[in-house]
């Protein structure tokens, strides 16, 4: 493990540097919250935020991946594979967010067929994480096996400390990037040992959700309990909180085609909880209202994953909470699947 | 397909409009230019509607985001509409759906609408010309482009 | 709008809800209760009367709760209507979509509901701890900020110049105001829009709707949209692409508000729950004017008047035609 500073002010030097070799990807403020874009210009990034309205997914699985385009070619077509992905550095992704790339390593990497695309872009990006001092009233990372400054999921973590950022490496990639990188300095030694303390006091300082450890269990006896129609009654069944969560995957693929004959397979955001989604061929749809579709969606994250990969489906980040359109706040569920199972042990 | 776009934006360009045209008034009346031998342009593709009552707003737009770079519609005059009622229909759908897309930022002159009964095969000469014109001094349409 | 009246219409809310449901004029009334986050409100389903209390109102109600109303639902149903869910609710049964005698309309006056898109802006991408709402003001606290913001600025436009704010119809009105005639709208708010060159409009919209992700909350808020199987998700034919290309972007929000011509109620709903806080108030606003100076008509306002779509006149207007000459 390496740790090393560089000044705030000088953040654009280091991402300069980084430019000369890899892609840059980091927060740019836009006009509908902050995006993870691809920093041309090294003065638009944005380190001061609190998290990006999208999560960093999108640089790993995009809302249109393109699998592969075709054209013709005299009587038959010709296939045009992509160009292959280049290395890329995702600056100042928040704990939560990359452990969401954990869970999508897993998903398009179990069992028999391996999903191209994602691990290879996997493979070339390197994750310089930025730890959080001011986590959200709405973020729970701490009571799903996260925390501010978690250090798992990230190559590198940088922690802010006065007008410096600090960084530390968390894997061999991160710190072969950090003995490469000339902009950095060396650590104040008295500066670390305040740090840690930091970090420990504000991962301390966010309230832990009771029973959120356990949830899994407690979900198995729940699937047929009434207390799922009053969490599904104001449910709208849009995809906002899918598409904001760092671990949701679904996606749906499209051949989309031009009049010259060339066409294109799309892969989009698809989610559980539009009625088509589980729509079979045979017209049958096994959820055709709010409540199973609504159920799904935490039996999901918090008991098939658990039971199925021994990981929670779920970072914590808190945006399913801010930006639901009926404010359906999902500690709510935890509290009444918490009372429930406390009532029937008792 | 990078060869075959630039072979096309060299070429000088012609419009192409597609016609939407009823088959009892405009239909017929189309037929009677071209049996009474009168010439106008060439860039128009008719497609054949039994009433244009029958023509989906979605005809229209489909159109736009394949390519076609102008539309017109023609039906009936008001009171001869052989399903009665049709082309008042239509006028209402096309009154609101082309008031939303000249404020959404796509050019008028795109979207022609007009009456042509089945004697006026001159008259329908006419109007192909005059959407054509209409056409031509707005270009090509690059609206719907997507970036492939 | 002072502080007070929006209390009073909170306690008659919770009395005649109570009332409703001590009798049994209603199996449930839906209104709307406070968030779990500030200036944040749910849709509320209450169905005993030792629940009212759940029940809130203030600016932050911005959804438009006609959308949980069901076709065949047999419930009686109480509702709480601001003006625009009134007239939803006029328009949805217009459209044969709700029973009349089984919904009880309560209709209260509104003075508007919070636009938290502009509200964010102001802030700046900065977590909102406490909010309070005064006669005319929003104290907004955080971490390390205190803002005063001046409540007429954070209020919908689309409130602004609505002239609804009392359901015209209604079984049961709160507070004394009546629903008057409204003074003639000039539209003026979409000039500036308008006068811009094609070009420009569509780089305006395109600029707008290219933060679009296709999440469908707009569709899914609003009251007019219960088409079972909407048109993008068809497949025999694929009429428009479902990516969150710009391109489909674009046709997706314009073919959507084409169906929503003579059924919109401006309500604002579709740009409350845009979590990228798309400003889709523009459409809205036009859509009005197109009815309106076109057919003379306007959304929800009496139960007899046929919808435009659905109707038509011999002498309807065609400046529109092309001219041969």
């Amino acid at each position: 493990m390496i740790q090393k500073m560089i000044s705030k002010d000088a953040i654009s030097n280091l991402i300069k540097e980084l430019q000369k070799e890899v892609k840059v990807f980091g927060p740019v403020k836009e006009e509908g919250g902050v995006l993870f874009k691809e920093i041309k210009d090294a003065k638009e990034i944005c380190l001061d935020y609190s998290n990006s309205k999208i999560p960093p997914k999108n640089v790993l699985f995009p809302m249109i991946d393109i699998l592969f385009s075709y054209e013709k070619e005299g009587k038959g077509v010709k296939i045009i594979e992509n160009p292959p992905y280049e290395k890329t550095v995702i600056l100042g992704i928040r704990p939560c967010d990359s452990m969401g790339f954990s869970l999508f390593k897993n998903f398009f990497s179990f069992g028999k067929y391996k999903d191209p695309n994602v691990l290879n872009r996997l493979k070339n990006i390197t994750l310089i994480g930025m730890g959080c001092l001011e986590p959200r009233t709405s973020c729970f990372c701490t009571s799903v096996n996260g925390g501010p400054f978690n250090k798992e999921s990230v190559d590198i973590l940088i922690t802010e400390f006065k007008d410096d950022y600090y960084l530390e490496s968390s894997t061999d990639k991160g710190e072969a990037l950090i003995k490469k990188i000339k902009s950095l300095t060396e650590a104040d030694k008295g500066d670390l040992a305040k740090i840690e303390k930091l970090q420990k006091d504000i991962e301390s300082a966010i309230p832990v959700i009771e029973g959120l450890d356990s949830i899994h269990t407690k979900l198995d006896g729940l699937f047929d309990h009434p207390m799922w129609k009053m969490e599904s009654q104001g449910c709208l069944g849009c995809g906002t909180c899918t598409y904001l969560c760092p671990t949701c995957h679904c996606f749906d693929v499209l051949d989309e085609n031009k009049q010259d004959g060339s066409g294109r397979r799309i892969r989009i955001w698809d989610t559980c909880q539009f009625p088509l989604f589980t729509l079979e061929t045979s017209g049958h749809n096994p959820r055709t209202t709010k409540l199973p579709r609504v159920r799904q969606r935490i039996y999901h994250k918090f008991n098939y994953y658990p039971k199925n990969y021994n990981i929670i489906g779920c970072v914590g980040c808190g945006r399913c909470i801010i930006n639901c359109p009926v404010n359906s706040d999902i500690r709510n569920i935890f509290t009444s699947v918490e009372n429930i199972s406390s009532k029937t042990e008792v | 397909m990078t060869d075959k776009s630039k072979e096309k934006s060299t070429k000088e360009w012609k419009p192409k409009i597609i016609a939407f045209l009823c088959n009892w008034c405009s239909y017929a009346g189309a037929d009677l230019a071209g049996v009474s031998r009168i010439q106008y342009p060439p860039n128009i593709r008719v497609v054949r509607v039994p009433c244009t009552g029958r023509i989906n707003p979605f005809f229209i737009i489909k159109s736009l985001t394949s390519g076609w770079d102008g539309i017109l519609v023609s039906g009936c005059h008001p009171g001869d509409c052989h399903y009665i009622s049709g082309n008042y229909v239509a006028r209402r759908r096309f009154a609101i759906l082309r008031d939303l897309m000249i404020f959404l930022g796509i050019e008028p002159e795109r979207l022609n609408f007009t009456w042509v009964s089945a004697a006026e095969g001159e008259r329908f000469a006419k109007v192909v010309r005059k959407t054509v014109e209409n056409v031509k001094s707005v270009g090509p349409n690059k609206i719907f482009n997507k970036e492939w | 709008m002072v502080r007070k009246i929006i209390d009073d219409i909170e306690k008659s809310i919770r009395e005649i809800a109570k009332k409703l449901l001590e009798e049994g004029k209603v199996d449930l009334i839906i209104g709307y209760t406070k968030g779990s986050i500030p200036l944040r409100s749910g849709p509320c389903f209450i169905t005993d009367a030792s629940q009212t209390d759940m029940l809130v109102w203030n600016q932050s109600c911005d959804l438009n709760l006609a959308k949980y109303l069901a076709k065949n639902d047999d419930r009686k149903i109480g509702i709480i209507s601001k003006g625009c869910v009134g007239r939803a609710i006029v328009h949805l049964i217009v459209e044969k979509q709700l029973n009349k005698e089984n919904i009880t309309i309560i209709g209260i006056p509104c003075e508007g509901v919070l636009n938290r898109a502009k509200i964010m802006i102001e802030i700046g991408d900065k977590e909102i701890t406490e909010a309070n709402i005064e006669d005319n003001k929003i104290i907004i606290k955080g971490k390390d900020f205190d803002k005063t913001l001046p409540l007429q600025d954070s209020i919908n436009q689309l409130c602004i110049t609505c002239h609804y704010k009392i359901p015209p119809i209604s079984d049961i009105i709160i507070g004394d105001k009546k629903p008057e005639k409204p003074p003639k709208d000039d539209f003026k708010d979409l000039n500036e829009i308008e006068s811009k060159s094609s070009n420009d409009k569509m780089e305006y919209f395109k600029k707008e709707l290219n933060r679009c992700i296709r999440c469908y909350a707009c569709r899914e808020a609003c009251p007019m949209c219960y088409c079972t199987l909407c048109f993008v998700d068809q497949n025999k034919p694929v009429w428009f692409g479902k990516s969150a290309d710009i391109s489909d972007n674009f046709i997706f929000h314009m073919i959507r508000a084409f169906h929503v011509a003579g059924r919109c109620v401006s309500c604002g709903a579709c740009s409350s729950v845009c979590p990228m806080g798309i400003d889709l108030n523009f459409i809205t606003r036009k859509l009005e004017k197109i009815v309106k100076e076109r057919f003379d008509f306007e959304t929800g306002i009496n139960l007899e008047t046929p919808p435009p779509m659905g109707a038509y006149k011999f002498d309807d207007k065609q400046e529109f035609m092309m001219e041969e000459d």
